[in-house]
């Protein structure tokens, strides 16, 4: 189960930045000036490290 | 007098940082393994450096930055893959590095052989991660040619430029080696810091108030240029989605890459690297803010010149020593993932083809020998494929990915799945290259689809239907310990 669990969270990012990303296809509207599809990319670059940190704990690393 | 600032500065840049290099390495002797793999011994903040020096090349500064100038949002693509190629390795690394230590494995072609047990596999897989890599290398080599040309104002000739890039890079590699590499690294990231915080942030301040009131122009001027053209257009969004998977699950799959991970001291100095890695792909944000600043300051570069982008912003309306500094940083990207490049892939060539297939250079003397032929050997092609193929930076790279993603499932499925077979692969990766390969050269995307994903695809499938129909007689020689 948290085998599986921990690879879930890991798709979570992996997801948002690649196969999501046609649905965030927009300008509008836009976050801190930036176009939304940017500002969508630059958001789940920055939280990945937060998906990782929970997996490598699942994994007992950390 | 401009050239000879902004020549002189760049000059000064790269003679301090081998300097810093060789002060940095000189108690340590080296040897095969020092030279090719740092010892095994990288810590957290060492292969951090080490792989941020490698990661974040000439690729990221200049090449980034031409394709958001002429393409605008389809260059977002770099900032997501590296994040998911962290994701995605995660879960490899433990298993590569694994494998490497208990072997003592220096290459990537010593990994897919200690795995498949393949001569036929391992000298394919080597061949292939060596030929791939040339345009990787041609891809330094052409920004190392940029820099120098821009800074010498028009007084040198391209040509000139990139023979003399070749020599830069080759004299480079020949005098620091992979650990000199990571402490260049770290006087690299702190010039490309600065240099990116002026490109990034201080000209877009300067000519546009605010990132924001960029954006507002960029959209007055190219509404068009901020999202992702239409589903299956050119660069459209499945080209996004296919090539970010693409060159995501490719990350860590090239000859580079498997040498830095086996660099590492242990396990968790990887794990915590992937997890903290792609922060740095934040500085991305700064360089489409530069792209796209260029675009609206001085528009109408085209092509392979669009590469220049902030660099001509810079020549146009600063004092040349601003230039000098840019390029200097700009250079020492170029130079310090060269170093990684051409020593791995030299040292595919020495180790997996010279002396496990023909026998020359056995002892560790010869070996060097060789590897350092074999730099050279590899400058002059990619000098070869610059000269014959003027192309943008980031087509080179992905030419690269082409070539390297189809190892990815020799690992994700050597790791995973037990039943995998060495037929599998095998058949797979031909299957995966031939097609990426006859795609790429006819210029056939389906559906918009990177053709390096079609590839990869098929390689995958494949690989799953040929170790299901034909399964191995003997288990998997290392059975995947996850």
């Amino acid at each position: 189960m948290q085998r599986r669990f921990r690879f879930l969270l890991a798709a979570i990012p992996f997801g948002a930045l690649s196969v999501a990303v046609p649905f965030v296809n927009r300008v509008e509207p836009r976050i801190l000036g930036l176009p939304f599809l940017l500002a969508w990319i630059a958001f789940w670059v920055i939280v990945t490290p937060i998906f990782m940190w929970w997996v490598g704990r699942i994994e007992g690393h950390w | 007098m401009n050239a000879t600032i902004a020549l002189g500065i760049i000059a000064v840049i790269v003679i301090g940082t081998v300097i810093f290099a060789l002060v940095s390495v000189r108690w340590i002797s080296m040897s095969p393994q020092d030279y090719i793999v740092g010892g095994r011994g990288f810590g957290t903040v060492f292969l951090w450096v080490l792989l941020a020096g490698e990661i974040y090349t000439s690729f990221t500064f200049l090449g980034a930055a031409g394709w958001t100038y002429t393409f605008g949002a389809p260059a977002f693509y770099i900032m997501a893959y590296g994040t998911c190629g962290y994701i995605f390795y995660y879960f490899l690394f433990p298993w590569i590095w694994r494998l490497g230590k208990e072997h003592n494995l220096l290459t990537l072609p010593d990994l897919i052989q200690t795995r498949y047990n393949s001569r036929l596999l391992t000298t394919l897989v080597s061949i292939i991660a060596v030929v791939a890599l040339i345009p990787y290398v041609t891809l330094q080599l052409s920004a190392l040619q940029i820099f120098l040309t821009v800074a010498g104002h028009g007084a040198i000739d391209p040509v000139v430029g990139a023979v003399a890039a070749f020599v830069l890079i080759i004299a480079f590699v020949f005098v620091t080696g992979l650990r000199g590499t990571a402490w260049a690294s770290i006087l690299k990231d702190t010039l490309v810091i600065g240099a990116l915080i002026f490109v990034g942030i201080a000209i877009p301040l300067q000519f546009f108030g605010s990132p924001a009131a960029l954006f507002d122009q960029v959209l007055r001027a190219h509404p068009e240029r901020l999202v992702l053209g239409a589903l299956s257009a050119p660069k459209g969004s499945l080209w996004y989605v296919s090539t970010v998977l693409l060159t995501g699950l490719g990350f860590f799959s090239g000859p580079q890459s498997i040498a830095a991970i086996f660099s590492a001291k242990d396990e968790n100095v990887l794990r915590r690297n992937a997890m903290f890695l792609p922060i740095y792909q934040l500085v991305m944000l700064l360089i489409f803010f530069a792209g796209f600043s260029a675009l609206l300051i001085v528009p109408g570069l085209k092509g392979p010149a669009a590469d220049q982008s902030f660099l001509a912003v810079i020549t146009r309306y600063y004092p040349p020593w601003v230039l000098g500094f840019v390029a200097g940083a700009g250079a020492l990207c170029a130079l310090v993932p060269s170093t990684a490049l051409l020593l791995s892939t030299a040292s595919v060539v020495s180790k997996n083809i010279g002396s496990d297939l023909f026998g020359i250079g056995r002892e560790d003397e010869g070996r060097l020998r060789l590897t350092r032929l074999m730099v050279v050997v590899m400058g002059l092609l990619a000098l070869g494929l610059w000269l014959a193929y003027r192309t943008t930076l980031v087509d080179l790279l992905l030419l690269t990915y082409n070539g390297i993603s189809q190892f990815m499932p020799a690992y994700a499925f050597g790791c995973y799945w037990k039943r995998t077979t060495t037929a599998g692969v095998t058949a797979g990766i031909v299957v995966g290259i031939v097609l990426a390969c006859t795609l790429a050269a006819q210029g056939i995307a389906p559906f918009g689809i990177n053709a390096g994903f079609v590839g990869l695809v098929a390689n995958v499938i494949v690989l799953v239907g040929v170790s299901l129909l034909l399964p191995a007689r003997t288990p998997a020689p290392e059975p995947a310990p996850l």
